[in-house]
């Protein structure tokens, strides 16, 4: 009998009566032949690993992460709920040890939500590992924690979620932004002022393979987390590098993707994107499932996986060796300045431009970050897109200082009395309480 | 008249029932010959025999222990064991036993073969194997419920080499997913073979020599169901620990279940606990477990506890316990060490055997700990009940927080809240108080439920559950347990899916000369998969399965 070496939770939520469209990527189908695979492997029935069922997010698990304009039940519907809630469902088993490590399989994924939500981007509403974190820090206590996004698209939601906390660390690994969607994530890109560096972005150039990956979690991924010191770490465990995915370019392969999560030893993994559903999933997942419980899986194999079609050009080497002397800097030796972003009477301001491509929503935002010495400080988001008028967004970090709590409240008000804005919502982590007007 | 017999543990139960009236003709009793299980079948026909016409009995419904006691002493056969694996898991790790050979060749999850079957190694392989004497054989291949090539191309080359005694097919077992858990089912399919037909031999001699040539023979199965001998002598697998099944099913058959119950059968040592949802008993997702080894066998979803009648009463502190030891027979039965069966005397809750001695035994062992006697068996009674309690809450919770697969599933899928309890076993009645005291819910002892085993077997229904899947892209339909396969049309639906698989399992059971009641066929999962090519459909994945819903023919008139 196989006996797994760590104790592994799987939350598998295919949600076979959900998808944008019948014919869209995210669609019924997606997880169908994955779990054919887990099935047919017997992979619950070995001693250590075992499936669970998901719980669903409340809109309150939603609200202490997003600003969602109108309100969550417009932007997320139930299948987002529960695919947040299988993720905090995993992190749950790791946190009160039932299990040493938990793999949330679900679908709809998350990366591309931001901390502002108008509609749906990337395929993605709510950010469902922000999601996670925070209801681990709302009921765990503040932690510090790793993100490590092995999706193929530059999870720019879950950057801009934690652009400014310094007390979680998030790197990913993607193809190059000049040749895929969402376009973004180099590694200039590396946090906001009071979170220099705790932003890193790895490009990756179309057709790095196994051993392009595997170079930089050893060189780059690796180190850095040695010295960050996370208290959790999570992978957003995307599978569209695969070589056989649909819409990207990249030749990483099932061995690889496993490989990657037994150097990884992530606590929890979230499912992200992945769209090679008959190719690549049932053999990724199987292989990351495997590694997770400590388990072999050196027959993890795609059928149609030929090595020498499969292997890096050198030229792609030598890039590759390049960005790994370059990346490590942005954590070890992050710049003096925030790259983006100007100061402007005690705030910090960025204007962004945020563009839904599921839903063809245009949003106008602009980011404000009180500098305080005292704390990482408030951050007030101002947006307006083609769907909703002006809206307001305070978020108050669990350790905001005093002044930052105050001035949260006092904008508040001012905005209240002036009007301006159509709705305003208060996240204050720090006293938990969560208001929302004109709603 | 319908006979139901139960090779059980220490006793061979049988009784016979007059289906036209619905009462029991006759029931005995006699002692389970582990050596020679024929003799006491053989000795409860013949006490029945004695109390009913031979020529109204039309029908004997037969559970024995016979495959279960072969596997568990170890008298099996050699299996030569041919594995088609493909990517993933290791296969090794399945190696159950000396003759095991894992064949390059590999099918995918749709069903494609992305690997040919290597005809030289399979020919060295079955060469070994025969070298060794092995004279069964089991083909099973990863994904052969989706496409059985490599099954069938395997079981072809054995019997190319001088036929086979046996060849079990894996896709033969059933249509679900679980490659390790086909490989030990279709392993103890052949293990048991030899042994179970011979058996099966046995008893039609035997029958013939009791005047009992004309009567059908089923055979119980452990999920609740019963088969026809013919086909259960290719799957006498199937026949392995039905006896909860036995007992749960005479419960159907003594009381009109309708709401979520709870069965508890109070035995000697355990106490089996049984789920039913709104009337129907809950079957094992999955499959039972030989040894250390899941299989496909499917099972009525039955937990045991060690707590019964001959459970021994402890004191550890403050806390008296009862079991899950057994320190031989009770006090009541001339025993040394005081039972459950003891404090229930002591109570009053019954009058079993000595009940003198059960009250001064526990007085003495009360004294020795400076309790008195009559708090001692209160407390041993009460803590049996909640223990019986807390497992069977922790067997709902399972049950409830059990994995599902869609929204509306998660959102509105029904939950079991049990609504009343039923108790059968020995100290059934004794225990009735207690139990309702632990539970505060209804609880019935359900009369004559001392021969409801027996009970059970005799008024079983046939079942048998199968699987369909099809793909429409690749224009195929499959039912594996019927090795059935044709050509469907792009257009081919889940009604059609439906209509087909309902139409080949009453036509399969009508064949083997046990036609199905239609009354009594479900299909319990049905679901279809648009397929999508380059953003555009390319066919449809349809998954069907259904059963004979396990029950009984009839109810008992009491
Ligand atoms: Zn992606
Ligand atoms: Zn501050």
């Amino acid at each position: 009998m196989l006996k797994a070496g760590k104790r592994l939770g799987v939350v598998f939520f295919p949600a076979y009566d959900w998808s944008i469209s019948p014919t869209h990527p995210e669609r019924e189908e997606r997880l169908l032949y994955t779990q054919d695979q887990l099935k047919e492997e017997g992979l619950f029935d070995t001693e250590g690993v075992r499936e669970y069922k998901p719980k669903v997010a409340s809109r309150e698990d939603v609200e202490r992460v997003h600003f969602c304009f109108p309100d969550v039940d417009a932007v997320a519907t139930r299948s987002h709920l529960i695919s947040a809630g299988g993720a905090m469902t995993a992190a749950g088993l790791v946190m009160e040890g039932e299990r040493d490590r938990a793999f949330a399989l679900v679908r709809p994924p998350g990366h591309h939500a931001m901390k502002v939500v108008h509609g749906s981007r990337g395929f993605c509403n709510i950010n469902i590992e922000a999601v996670m974190i925070e209801w681990v820090r709302e009921n765990y206590g503040p932690k510090r924690i790793a993100v490590v996004d092995t999706d193929c698209h530059h999870g720019d939601g879950t950057q801009d979620i934690y652009w400014h906390d310094p007390d979680v660390l998030f790197i990913s690994l993607h193809q190059d932004g000049r040749t895929l969607y969402p376009g973004t994530g180099f590694p200039r890109d590396c946090g906001g002022p009071k979170a220099m560096g705790r932003t890193v972005n790895i490009p990756l150039p179309p057709g790095t393979a196994d051993e392009g990956f595997l170079m930089v979690m050893e060189r780059v991924v690796m180190p850095i987390l040695e010295d960050f010191k996370p208290e959790l770490v999570i992978n957003s465990a995307g599978q569209d590098n695969h070589f056989s995915d649909p819409i990207t370019n990249m030749n990483f392969s099932a061995q690889g993707y496993a490989r990657l999560s037994e150097m990884l030893k992530p606590d929890i993994a979230v499912l992200e994107g992945g769209y090679s559903i008959q190719g690549a999933l049932p053999y990724v997942n199987l292989g990351i499932c495997l590694a997770m419980a400590g388990l072999d899986y050196s027959c993890v194999r795609e059928p149609q996986y030929d090595p020498k079609a499969l292997a890096q050009e050198p030229r792609l080497s030598e890039y590759i060796k390049e960005l790994c002397d370059l990346v490590p800097g942005v954590y070890f030796h992050p710049p003096a300045e925030s790259p983006d972003g100007f100061e402007a009477k005690g705030w910090f301001v960025r204007h962004k431009d945020i563009f839904y491509d599921t839903d063809g929503i245009n949003e106008a935002q602009t980011e404000s970050l009180l500098l305080c010495d005292h704390c990482r400080g408030l951050v007030k988001y101002e947006s307006r897109s083609s769907k909703n008028p002006p809206c307001l967004g305070l978020d108050l970090p669990i350790k905001a200082c005093d002044r930052c709590r105050d001035m949260a409240y006092k904008i508040l008000e001012e905005s209240q009395i002036k009007g301006g804005y159509r709705y305003l919502q208060l996240i204050n982590r720090k006293d938990r309480d969560y208001l929302r007007y004109g709603f | 008249m319908i006979l139901g017999i139960d090779v059980g543990g220490t006793h061979t139960d049988a009784v016979a029932v007059d289906l036209g009236s619905g009462r029991i003709a006759a029931a005995c009793k006699v002692p389970t010959d582990h050596e020679d299980l024929l003799s006491s079948i053989v000795a409860a026909l013949t006490d029945i025999l004695g109390q009913v016409d031979k020529a109204s009995v039309s029908q004997l419904n037969l559970s024995t222990t016979l495959a279960t006691n072969a596997i568990v002493q170890g008298k099996t056969e050699d299996v030569g064991l041919l594995v088609s694996a493909g990517p993933g898991i290791d296969p090794d790790n399945y190696m159950l036993c000396r003759d095991y050979h894992v064949l390059p060749g590999a099918i995918d999850h749709r069903g494609f073969e992305t690997r040919r079957l290597d005809p030289g190694e399979l020919d060295r392989a079955v060469a070994a194997c025969r070298g060794h004497g092995c004279r069964v054989f089991a083909a099973v291949g990863k994904f052969s419920v989706r496409n059985p090539v490599h099954e069938n191309a395997i079981r072809r080359q054995v019997n190319k080499s001088g036929p086979a005694d046996f060849v079990t097919a894996g896709h033969e077992l059933g249509g679900r997913l679980n490659f390790p858990r086909r490989i030990a089912t279709a392993y103890f399919n052949c293990a048991v073979w030899r042994l179970y037909n011979t058996f099966a031999d046995a008893v039609h001699e035997a029958l013939d020599r009791l005047g009992l040539g004309h009567v059908a023979v089923n055979v119980l199965k452990a999920d609740g169901g019963t088969s026809p001998f013919v086909l259960s002598r290719r799957l006498p697998v199937q026949s392995i620990f039905s006896g909860p099944a036995a007992s749960v099913m005479g419960i159907i058959a003594l009381c009109d279940i309708n709401f979520d119950s709870i069965i508890l059968d109070i035995g000697g040592t355990t106490t089996d606990i049984a789920v039913f949802a709104s009337g129907a008993p809950l079957v094992e997702h999955d499959g039972i477990h030989i040894g250390s080894h899941p299989t496909l066998v499917r099972a009525l979803k039955v937990r045991s506890i060690g707590i019964g009648g001959d459970s021994a009463v402890y004191v550890i502190g403050d806390l008296v316990r009862v079991g899950p030891n057994r320190l031989g027979p009770c006090l009541a039965a001339g025993g040394r060490h005081p039972t459950l069966t003891d404090a229930l005397n002591c109570i009053g809750a019954c009058a079993h055997g000595d009940v003198q001695a059960s009250q001064q035994g526990l007085a003495a062992f009360a004294q020795e700990r400076s309790l008195s006697r009559e708090a001692l068996a209160q407390k041993a009674v009460d803590f049996a009940a909640r223990a019986i309690k807390d497992e069977v809450r922790d067997l709902v919770r399972e049950i409830n927080e059990r994995p599902v697969y869609t929204i509306h599933e998660l959102l509105e899928g029904q939950r079991i809240v049990p609504r009343k309890i039923y108790i059968m076993g020995g100290p059934a009645q004794a225990m009735r108080q207690a139990v309702f005291q632990a539970f505060s819910l209804s609880v019935e002892v359900p009369g004559e439920a001392a021969v409801a085993n027996a009970v059970g077997a005799a008024l079983t229904r046939i079942t048998r559950g199968i699987e369909l899947f099809a793909d429409t892209e690749k224009g195929a339909m499959f039912i594996p347990a019927l090795g059935h396969r044709e050509n469907v049309p792009r257009t081919y639906g889940l009604k059609d899916a439906e209509r087909d698989i309902k139409n080949q399992l009453l036509g399969h059971l009508a064949e083997l000369g046990a036609p199905a009641d239609a009354s009594a066929f479900q299909i319990t999962q049905a679901s279809c998969f648009n397929m999508v090519k380059d953003a555009a459909l390319s066919g449809k994945n349809i998954r069907v399965k259904c059963q004979i819903t396990p029950g009984v023919v009839r109810t008992l008139r009491r």
